[in-house]
């Protein structure tokens, strides 16, 4: 068009979009990995208590 | 634990080659918008984070509907699975709305009825989270849950309907072409590739991080019943 603006630089936040996007999506895999290891231990320590007692 | 099954490790790698395309296809197959720069890029997952954010909370209650129709517990562990996934792509969806929004309208926030609704959705769905932890019986918790995620699904087609019932500068960029909204453009046929293909892609995300957090969900009830064993012995 005769008259529209030139597109402006906005290369910055682009990045900082998709950073917010893959980076909120990195935290909530990460917080199902620790989420996961933790269980896993108390899960292994449990059973051991467990097996502890019976013996 | 058990190992993890081979459809969810195909699905892991599936997403994750689907989630490169996709990333590809939008920073540079897809051409610069003329007018708003490479800012506009973002709109191609924004608009697909907030598309899963909404099925999230749609599952959610179909989820609760469910449970009160049969009481079955394992309906109760989607619907939570599910808000949890709705609540992280929400926020995502809202920050990147923000970044977008700074160079566009100037600003990383206005009182915007679409801003304002999502923000009002997602505090719905942290309550959910909160007013749940209160509950101690299970049965009871999981019934309010449901009943809770049904009436707190009103929010999520407000949000949606916002732009197109209130006086508002968001775009909308699927079936309006209003020429009032800031930011709105008309898509062309390689955008619409990438488009697409990003909302299917965050689909498929969607289901495998479902997938996953009910798998955690049952070995927190694992480690739950190990406890009540330990405890009575």
């Amino acid at each position: 068009m005769l008259f529209q603006e030139a597109s402006v630089n906005t290369f910055n936040y682009m990045l900082l979009g998709f950073s917010a996007i893959l980076g909120i999506m990195a935290l909530f895999l990460i917080s199902l990995v620790v989420r996961f290891r933790n269980l896993c231990r108390d899960l292994e320590q449990l059973e051991g208590n467990d097996v502890n007692e019976r013996t | 634990m058990e190992p993890i099954p081979k459809t969810l490790k195909a699905l892991n790698w599936i997403t994750s080659a689907l989630l490169v395309v996709a990333l590809y296809l939008v920073l540079f197959y897809a051409p610069r918008e003329a007018v708003m720069g490479d800012v506009q890029r973002v709109f191609y997952f924004h608009v697909s984070v907030g598309w899963v954010g909404g099925l999230a909370f749609l599952v959610t209650a179909i989820a609760g509907g469910v449970y009160l129709a049969r009481g079955d517990h394992r309906w109760d562990q989607i619907a939570l699975a599910s808000v949890e996934i709705g609540l992280f792509f929400t926020l995502a969806n809202i920050i990147s709305g923000s970044v977008w929004a700074r160079p566009i309208w100037n600003t990383w926030w206005t009182w915007d009825p679409r801003l304002v609704t999502a923000s009002v959705m997602e505090l719905v769905y942290i309550a959910y989270l909160l007013l749940r932890q209160g509950v101690e019986d299970p049965d009871r918790r999981a019934r309010f849950g449901a009943v809770y995620s049904i009436v707190g699904f009103i929010s999520v087609p407000i949000t949606f309907l916002s732009i197109r019932i209130f006086r508002t500068i968001h775009p909308v960029v699927i079936g309006s072409g209003d020429p009032a909204a800031m930011g709105s453009l008309n898509m062309d046929p390689k955008m619409r590739v990438a488009f697409f293909f990003s909302l299917f892609t965050f689909t498929l995300i969607y289901v495998t991080l479902l997938w996953h957090r009910l798998r955690l969900q049952r070995l927190a009830e694992r480690v739950e019943q190990a406890k009540r064993k330990v405890l009575s012995a």
